[in-house]
């Protein structure tokens, strides 16, 4: 396993993400890394606080499409995450915040979507009150992409983490 | 600038923020990517809806959403503000820190004119209706200055001074 990590972290490409004598490699796909981040984020929050009540005079069914950017907001980072892992896989392999933050995307997006199909999916009246387990699951969709946030940031400190 | 900086420094504000408490950074670097995913995603919304996307919900209703994007400035303008005063050295002779600080006053002048200027023109607007020009003017320019924001926030640690970041 340590092998196969650095193997990957010390070849060509890993050392030019890293160290790569360029803003363009490891500070701009961090960038977009972050950049992602708010996308998926952001519309996860406007369609999670939607479910919760905040701009009820907005059709459910008008919010649809903020799951494709969300969705291009993932690949962004599902990209960018591998190759920033690439670059420092022997250290982040072994960063047990890092697990904790792939446990939390897995259920945030579990749980994205099947708020997408059960709420947003169904003939529900847009104008009436949302039945509690989609309330339920929008609280824990905000809390899951918070607790990613968290632990992804968290990563940085590889002393602690 | 450096007698500010090293003024700051010492005052016991700093010291407490800084010393004592070495989960308070970690715990405001959290929240401060909370709130730019706030920010970005809420004001990118917005913005993408100025541009002319997303025809089918009127521009004063995709406006319902946002306050969170004000919260999540509030977090960020707290928890950056807490940065600054804990480690004053680290940003004030970073280039990075003031493209920065010159891209949030932007966005703030920016939405502010729409607050001042176009709002009133907002709520009247036809569902229907298509938006004058200065809509997506508004929009592109706030679109612009977040992601500065954001990208030069990121170039902080690249572009830090010789033994800027020493302090944390």
């Amino acid at each position: 396993m340590q092998e196969f990590l650095e193997s990957i972290q010390y070849s060509a490409f890993g050392l030019w993400v890293a160290g790569g004598d360029t803003i363009f490699a490891y500070p701009t796909i961090l960038a977009l890394h972050t950049v992602g981040l708010g996308i998926v984020v952001g519309m996860s929050a406007i369609l999670d606080c939607r479910v919760l009540g905040m701009g009820r005079s907005v059709p459910l069914v008008d919010l649809q499409g903020l799951f494709r950017i969300m969705w291009w907001g993932f690949a962004l980072n599902a990209v960018t995450g591998l190759v920033l892992f690439i670059a420092a896989a022997a250290d982040k392999a072994y960063q047990k915040i890092f697990y904790v933050k792939l446990a939390f995307i897995f259920l945030a997006l579990l749980t994205s979507s099947r708020i997408r199909r059960t709420v947003f999916g169904t003939a529900l009246d847009p104008n009436g009150p949302m039945p509690q387990n989609a309330k339920f699951l929008a609280v824990a969709s905000l809390v899951f992409w918070m607790g990613a946030i968290v632990a992804g940031r968290l990563m940085a400190y590889t002393q602690t983490f | 600038m450096a007698a500010f900086v090293t003024w700051l420094r010492e005052t016991a504000v700093s010291e407490a923020f800084r010393v004592p408490q070495p989960w308070l950074w970690p715990t405001f670097e959290s929240l401060h990517f909370l709130g730019l995913a706030l920010v970005l995603g809420v004001a990118g919304f917005f913005d993408a809806r100025l541009l002319g996307f997303m025809k089918g919900i009127p521009i004063r209703k995709a406006a319902e959403f946002l306050p969170l994007a004000k919260v999540g400035l509030a977090i960020n303008l707290t928890t950056g503000l807490y940065f600054y005063i804990a480690s004053p050295f680290q940003y004030s002779f970073n280039i990075a820190w003031w493209y920065k600080v010159s891209a949030i006053v932007l966005a703030a002048a920016n939405a502010g004119f729409f607050e001042l200027m176009l709002k009133t023109k907002m709520v009247t607007l036809r569902d229907d209706e298509e938006p004058p020009i200065s809509f997506r003017i508004v929009g592109t320019l706030s679109l612009l200055a977040w992601l500065n924001v954001l990208y030069w926030g990121r170039m902080l640690p690249f572009w830090s001074p010789p033994g800027g970041g020493a302090d944390l």
